[in-house]
């Protein structure tokens, strides 16, 4: 050791080695910039300041019909303004075109894929064509698949059953990075207690009439806490909005029966 | 001139064993004519099977030989697949004949001094058939030379050889022994007697001499060869319609079976359209099985194919046709497939792209809708319809998406026309996203509606839809707004008029998402 000043040291960052590595107290690094989801206070915690492109998204929501699609259009907008299809894979019910439009979507420019046949016709193709769920959900997890590696698709929304085997998320998240562009999986929220592939995970939970309650179940960055409050575009005019809050304190509830969500 | 020929030695074995499942180098295979061996593979020939043995002998040397009968169509039909690849390179392409009378031919001329240019030279050229035939998996040898008979004898001696000049032509002949030659085959006795081993021997003699011991087509065929004698040649023509046949090794059982005896098929087909630059829109596979019982009558399964976009792709073709083999049930096992093509079109192919334009992205996404619709059916690839109806659950039919029209719907909403919904925006009142397929009815107690046992409190209506007295579906309703007890939003309707028939009371027709 030689005598005199100290030797200065250099502090080293493993995180500047490679733009794959990151801290605990950081964001992940993506090597593109997200798609902007609407909602800058959304943007503000997610990865890359906004929806990750070439990976999957997964939404838990406790039943289809809290604003999730107004949530998303936003997203879906851009990507069709951008000239890429927008596909659905079985959405859980009949689409209002009229709704769409509303919400500025280009409703002929949507393509549905639907793997589950209607309440009519179960018995009978069932019967015809011995076909289980089973056999319904891998037909969807194998459109799913085609459509993420063929990217040809600019955003994908798909509705996939609460109970899936691991490897099935994990290889549709293998098959989104051929994909350039937003992909959603909307389950229910029994599907949050299992582990996912997806590297974003959200809990989306009404919070109010036209305000979304959401939490960020998992990110590559630092765990957060807190939920998000985030206003969606209004569905009640601003008398019908007033009349809620004014209300709210008012409603009768009928206590026969208390049922307590444990998911 | 410039002549390649391309000679398949193991022509018959290998159809024989196309649509053989499994290493079909590792099996010891014969074939038969008349009780006698005529061809016999490498693994075969190890064992001490010959050509000419007899069939008891064979089995006796190699237990385990798998024999078939010689089948002469069956080789010029493989023959004709090589000799349409060959036809994408040039014009003239013509078939050597046989030497044995009944066999077929095993040798492709092609005459491809012309063509060199635009293929920019003789390796790029050579490269690009080899790459081409590389998908039929047959054992090739390729010889050039400036004459066709030269090029087509040396192909059975060499694997490969080169002769860029008459003048090595003229020594790669004077070292190549006398059966070469068709004639010489049958002199062979008399000619070893003599002691003439090479062609240089038998240039060495008077041609009378020869012309009158041995016949004159000796000498022409030796003539033609060196380029002494003029050599025309009758170019093949391309069949206009596309007809094939495949018998299956084993009787099929499964979709993988079948779809093995289909790639043999559709590997014809991609040759004689690449041929005629043309592409496929329809095609048809008839699957032939065995009656199971005598009153049974043979009539095929047949699967026809329509692709929206057409397309001389062998790895698309080969998906659609497994997707829907996957779904079709089979009554009985299958022996033989025919292929045949029933609509073509002649058209460029589109030029790859290095970065994605609109023009393959909408290309690829037709692609994608015609795999999704060969799995699921043709009804589960849909897009929704806006038609001005009042009724909600009649404002958007859902449609079954013609993959072709996806294009031009999208080439539309490019030269800016506006859609359905821009154009008319109506003054309606916030519609729901979701839509129950049937309303479901909601009790009522102290006249409001309950959902999930609490009073619902309307927050906004009523809205009032009245419409479809012309047909059977009347609608009598006043539409609201309310809010559930985890603050969803829901859409519910009161039927109207106690006079309207139907049911009576509060309906929830949909949920905003």
């Amino acid at each position: 050791m030689r005598g005199g000043s100290p030797v200065m040291r250099h502090a080293f960052s493993p995180e500047t080695l490679h733009p794959d590595l990151w801290r605990g107290h950081q964001f992940g690094r993506h090597a593109e910039h997200g798609l902007p989801s609407g909602f800058a206070a959304l943007d503000a915690q997610l990865p890359g300041g906004g929806w990750p492109r070439r990976s999957l998204t997964e939404l838990l929501l406790p039943h289809p019909g809290i604003g999730e699609i107004r949530f998303l259009s936003h997203c879906l907008r851009a990507t069709q303004r951008s000239g890429r299809p927008v596909m659905l894979f079985d959405p859980p019910a009949a689409l209002s075109g009229w709704a769409l439009a509303q919400l500025g979507l280009e409703v002929e420019q949507l393509l549905i894929v639907v793997t589950r046949a209607g309440p009519a016709q179960i018995e009978e193709m069932r019967v015809a064509a011995r076909e289980t769920d089973e056999t319904r959900t891998r037909a969807r997890l194998w459109a799913l698949e085609q459509a993420l590696k063929s990217g040809h698709v600019g955003a994908v929304l798909a509705w996939l059953p609460p109970r899936l085997r691991t490897e099935c998320l994990r290889r549709l998240q293998l098959a989104a990075h051929a994909h350039d562009g937003v992909a959603f999986v909307l389950r229910e929220m029994a599907a949050a207690q299992h582990p996912s592939a997806a590297p974003l995970r959200l809990a989306l939970r009404p919070g109010g009439a036209d305000v979304l309650a959401l939490r960020v179940l998992k990110r590559r960055g630092p765990p957060l806490e807190a939920s998000l409050q985030l206003a969606l575009p209004p569905v009640l005019c601003r008398s019908a909005r007033q009349r809620v809050h004014a209300g709210a304190a008012q409603m009768p509830m009928l206590h026969a029966a208390t049922f307590v969500n444990l998911a | 001139m410039l002549w390649i020929a391309l000679h398949l030695p193991l022509l018959s074995l290998e159809s024989f064993a196309a649509t053989y499942c499994g290493a079909a180098d590792a099996v010891p295979m014969a074939l038969l004519d008349a009780q006698h061996i005529a061809h016999a593979n490498p693994v075969a020939q190890a064992l001490g099977v010959k050509p000419g043995l007899k069939r008891a002998t064979a089995l006796a040397l190699a237990p385990h030989l798998v024999l078939g009968q010689a089948d002469p169509q069956r080789d010029a039909q493989a023959l004709a697949a090589v000799a349409h690849i060959a036809l994408a390179f040039t014009p003239s392409v013509s078939l050597q004949p046989a030497q044995e009378h009944a066999a077929a031919p095993q040798t492709v001329l092609l005459d491809v001094q012309r063509s060199l240019r635009y293929f920019g030279g003789l390796d790029a050229l050579v490269a690009r058939l080899h790459e081409a035939l590389a998908g039929l998996g047959h054992r090739i040898h390729c010889v050039h030379a400036p004459t066709a008979m030269g090029a087509a004898l040396l192909a059975r001696l060499h694997q490969q050889l080169r002769c860029p000049d008459l003048a090595a032509l003229h020594a790669a002949l004077d070292a190549a022994p006398v059966w070469l030659l068709g004639p010489g085959r049958e002199h062979w006795e008399a000619l070893q007697g003599m002691g003439l081993r090479t062609l240089a021997d038998l240039r060495r003699l008077p041609r009378a001499g020869i012309a009158r011991r041995f016949g004159e087509a000796l000498l022409s065929e030796l003539d033609r060869a060196r380029g002494d004698q003029p050599d025309p040649r009758e170019v093949i023509v391309l069949p206009d319609r596309f007809e094939s046949r495949a018998e299956l090794f084993a009787r099929a059982d499964t979709t993988e079976q079948v779809l093995q005896g289909a790639t043999v098929l559709l590997a014809r087909l991609v040759a004689w359209l690449a041929a005629q630059h043309a592409q496929v829109r329809r095609f048809t596979l008839a699957m032939q099985h065995e009656a199971r019982r005598h009153s049974d009558t043979a009539t095929p399964t047949s699967l026809n194919i329509a692709l929206a976009e057409p397309s001389r792709d062998p790895a698309h073709l080969l998906v659609l046709l497994r997707e829907r083999l996957a779904r079709l049930p089979l009554s009985a096992p299958t022996f033989e497939l025919h292929l045949c093509a029933d609509e073509i079109v002649h058209r460029a192919p589109p030029n790859s792209e290095l970065f994605p334009t609109p023009g393959s992205e909408a290309e690829g996404l037709t692609r994608l809708i015609e795999r999704l619709q060969a799995r699921l059916g043709n009804e589960q690839v849909q897009r929704l319809v806006l038609v001005h109806d009042h009724r909600p659950e009649r404002g958007s039919p859902a449609q079954a998406v013609h993959a072709d029209t996806a294009l031009s719907v999208k080439l539309g909403q490019r030269l800016g026309h506006k859609g359905l919904a821009s154009r008319s925006s109506p003054h309606i009142a916030p519609r729901p996203v979701w839509l129950l397929p049937e309303p479901e009815p909601l009790p009522e107690r102290q006249s409001r509606p309950w959902f999930e046992g609490r009073a619902l409190q309307l927050l906004s209506g009523p809205e009032r839809i009245e419409a479809g007295w012309w047909d059977a579906g009347l609608a009598e309703r006043d539409y609201f707004i309310a809010q559930a007890l985890d603050g969803a939003l829901l859409w519910i309707y009161r039927t109207r008029l106690p006079l309207s028939a139907g049911a009576q009371g509060w309906f929830l027709q949909g949920r905003f998402a």
